[in-house]
C-alpha cells in the first residue's frame, strides 16, 4: 500500500518536472522555430499567422521562393563568401600564432618570459571595444580598409588565447619534452609535431570562440568595408533589414542561412562547443 | 648572423631563440593593433583631431575639454546612464535565473541533457539574427506575437523597440534570451563540483532545503557565480550589436550606449579626439568595476 503510494508520488512528480522542462524549452526554442518556419512563408502568410500559435508552425503555404530570391537577388553567396573568407583566415592565423605564444611561455625558458607574461595578462584587460576607432586608423594607414586581410588581421592576436594556451602548456609533463630534445627533435619541432597534436582540445576550442565571434562581428566590418564588395553576413543582414522596401520572408531566409553553419558546428562538435563557449565567458 | 648550434651553451640558446621567433608574430600584431591604438586613444583623447583633418583647423593640444564635454553632455550622459541601466536590467536577471535554472536541470532524469542544450542552443544564434527575429516577435502593431500573447492576459499593445521607456528593456531580454542558457551551463559545472556528503550530512543534522541552499549551494557556488557577474557586467556593458542593428540609438537617444557614443562620434561626427576620450573612460569603467566585483566579491 505504502509503496504503491510513493511510486504513484514519483510518477506524478516525474510528469510533472518534465512538463515543466518543456515548457521552459518552448521559452527558449520558440524564436528559433519562429525563424526557420517563417522562412518558408510569404509576407502575407507570415503576418496573418502573427497573432496566433500558427507563427510558430509549419501551416499555410510553404516554399522555397524566399531562399531563392535571397540567392538570386540580395546575392545571399556573395556575403556568405565573405563571411567565411575572413572567418577562416581569422580562425587559422588566431588558432596557430596564439598556440606558438602560449607554448613559448609555457615550456620554454627564456630571459623576458616573465615580462612576456605579464604584458600579455595585462593586455588582456583591454576590451577591443575601448580601441576599435584608432584601430581602424591604424588599418586605414595601413591600407588595408576593403580587404579581407583588414577585416580578419586586426583580430587575430589575442591576449586572452595567449593566456589560456600558456596555462594549458604550462601544464604539459617536461618529461615529454627533455626526452624528444634527447632524441635530436628542435624546440620548434617539438611544439609543431608533438605538441599540437597533443592539444587537439584546447586547439578546436580557441578554433570555435574565433569562428563565432568572426562570424558574427558587426562593429569591425562596419568600420572598415567600404562597399558591398568586402560586406560579411551581419552587415548585408542589418542593410536587408533597414531597407525601405522590406520583405520579412526574405530576411528570415537569409538569417536562417546565416545561422546554419554555426547549428552545424554545434550539432557536430557539442561538446567541445560548449566548453569553448562557456570558457570564453568574457566575449570580446 | 651567428648561429652555430654547437657553441656552448646552445641549449638555452636555441630555447630563446625558439621563443621569440614563435612570439614575434603576435608580438608584430598586438603593436600594431592594440598598443598602438590604445596609445593613441590616451594621447588623441587630450587634442581636438579630427577623423578628416579639416582644412584650416590646426591639430593642438586641448588638455582636458574632451573629457569635460563628455561630463558636462547630456548625450554622453545620457549613454552612460543606459549602459548602466542596461547592465542593470541584464546581470541581476541573469545571475538569478540562471541559478535557478543550473538547480532545475541538475536532476538524474532520462532526456535532461537534451533539456540543457535546448536551453543552451540560443547561443548558437548570431547576435545580430537574434535582434532580427526578437525585432519581429516585438512587433509593434496590434497583432504582433508578442501584443497578441499579453493581449491574452489583458495588457493593451505596447509599442516596445518604438518606445523610449521600453526598448532598452527589450534589447535586455534579448540578450538575457541568448545568454541565460550558457550562464546555466557554467552554474551547473560549479553545481556538481559540490561534494554530496555536505548535503547529507545537512540531512542528518535536519536542515531543511531552503538551509541547504544558503548554507551550502550559495557558498560553494560563489567562485562561479562571481565568475559569471563578472563576465556578464563586461559583455554587457560593451552593447552595440542590437543597437545598431534595431534603434540606432533611438528612440529619443534612448538606447544609446557608450560603443555606439564612441562608434558615432569616432567614425559618423569624425570627432576622433573627444571619440578617443569616451573609449578611455570606457576602458577605465570596464576595468574599475570588473576589479571592484573581484575584490569585493571574490573575497573569502
Amino acid at each position: 500500500m505504502h509503496t504503491a503510494m510513493s511510486k504513484r508520488r514519483r510518477i506524478l512528480l516525474t510528469t510533472v518536472m518534465y512538463g515543466a522542462y518543456l515548457l521552459v524549452a518552448f521559452f527558449f526554442v520558440a524564436p528559433i522555430v519562429y525563424l526557420f518556419v517563417s522562412a518558408f512563408k510569404n509576407d502575407t502568410q507570415i503576418v496573418t499567422d502573427m497573432s496566433t500559435i500558427k507563427a510558430f508552425l509549419p501551416a499555410g503555404e510553404m516554399s522555397f521562393d524566399n531562399f531563392r530570391d535571397i540567392i538570386s537577388k540580395v546575392h545571399f553567396f556573395k556575403f556568405c563568401k565573405n563571411s567565411t573568407v575572413v572567418a577562416v583566415i581569422d580562425t587559422s592565423l588566431c588558432t596557430v600564432i596564439n598556440a606558438m605564444v602560449g607554448y613559448a611561455l609555457g615550456m620554454l625558458d627564456f630571459k623576458g618570459r616573465k615580462f612576456m607574461i605579464s604584458f600579455v595578462l595585462s593586455l588582456s584587460i583591454i576590451p577591443t571595444e575601448a580601441i576599435i576607432i584608432n584601430r581602424f586608423i591604424v588599418t586605414n594607414q595601413a591600407g588595408l580598409l576593403n580587404s579581407y586581410l583588414g577585416l580578419a588581421l586586426p583580430s587575430v592576436a589575442y591576449p586572452m588565447y595567449m593566456y589560456l594556451y600558456y596555462n594549458h602548456f604550462k601544464g604539459m609533463p617536461k618529461e615529454l619534452m627533455e626526452a624528444a630534445i634527447v632524441d635530436g627533435a628542435s624546440y620548434s619541432g617539438i611544439f609543431w609535431k608533438i605538441m599540437l597534436p597533443l592539444s587537439k582540445p584546447i586547439l578546436s576550442t580557441v578554433a570555435i570562440m574565433a569562428f563565432i565571434r568572426a562570424w558574427g562581428d558587426l562593429l569591425w566590418p562596419t568600420l572598415v568595408t567600404r562597399d558591398e564588395t568586402y560586406r560579411t553576413l551581419p552587415l548585408a543582414l542589418r542593410a536587408l533589414s533597414n531597407d525601405v522596401y522590406i520583405y520579412w520572408g526574405q530576411i528570415f531566409a537569409f538569417s536562417s542561412l546565416m545561422v546554419l553553419p554555426i547549428l552545424i558546428i554545434f550539432l557536430i562538435f557539442q561538446k567541445q562547443f560548449v566548453s569553448s563557449l562557456t570558457m570564453s565567458g568574457i566575449k570580446g | 648572423m651567428n648561429t652555430n648550434p654547437n657553441k656552448k651553451g646552445h641549449l638555452g640558446d636555441a630555447q630563446a631563440r625558439t621563443a621569440w621567433l614563435f612570439c614575434a608574430p603576435a608580438i608584430l600584431l598586438i603593436l600594431v593593433f592594440i598598443v598602438a591604438p590604445f596609445a593613441m586613444s590616451v594621447g588623441y583623447s587630450f587634442t581636438n583631431r579630427m577623423l578628416v583633418p579639416k582644412k584650416g583647423t590646426v591639430l593642438s593640444f586641448t588638455g582636458l575639454a574632451n573629457y569635460i564635454k563628455i561630463f558636462t553632455s547630456s548625450t554622453a550622459l545620457n549613454s552612460f546612464q543606459n549602459t548602466f541601466v542596461y547592465a542593470l536590467l541584464v546581470v541581476p536577471a541573469t545571475v538569478l535565473l540562471g541559478t535557478l535554472l543550473a538547480i532545475f536541470v541538475n536532476r538524474q532524469m532520462r532526456g535532461v541533457k537534451v533539456f540543457r542544450m535546448i536551453y543552451f542552443s540560443p547561443q548558437v544564434v548570431t547576435m545580430t539574427v537574434v535582434a532580427v527575429v526578437w525585432s519581429f516577435i516585438l512587433s509593434s502593431n496590434s497583432e504582433g506575437i508578442m501584443n497578441s500573447l499579453l493581449g491574452l492576459f489583458g495588457v493593451e499593445p505596447q509599442r516596445w523597440l518604438q518606445d523610449a521607456r521600453l526598448a532598452l528593456l527589450c534589447i535586455a531580454i534579448m540578450y538575457i534570451w541568448q545568454n541565460l542558457g550558457m550562464q546555466m551551463l557554467i552554474i551547473l559545472g560549479g553545481l556538481q563540483y559540490i561534494s554530496e556528503d555536505l548535503y547529507e550530512a545537512a540531512m542528518i543534522d535536519g536542515c531543511n532545503n531552503w538551509n541547504k541552499f544558503w548554507n551550502i549551494t550559495v557558498p560553494c557556488l560563489k567562485n562561479t557565480l562571481v565568475y559569471v557577474l563578472v563576465s556578464t557586467t563586461i559583455s554587457s556593458l560593451k552593447l552595440f550589436t542590437q543597437v545598431y542593428v534595431l534603434t540606432d540609438g533611438g528612440p529619443q537617444n534612448s538606447t544609446t550606449t557608450v560603443v555606439y557614443l564612441l562608434y558615432k562620434a569616432g567614425f559618423i561626427n569624425g570627432q576622433l579626439g573627444y571619440s578617443s576620450a569616451i573609449s578611455v573612460v570606457f576602458f577605465i569603467l570596464v576595468f574599475a568595476i570588473s576589479q571592484f566585483q573581484n575584490k569585493v566579491l571574490g573575497e573569502d
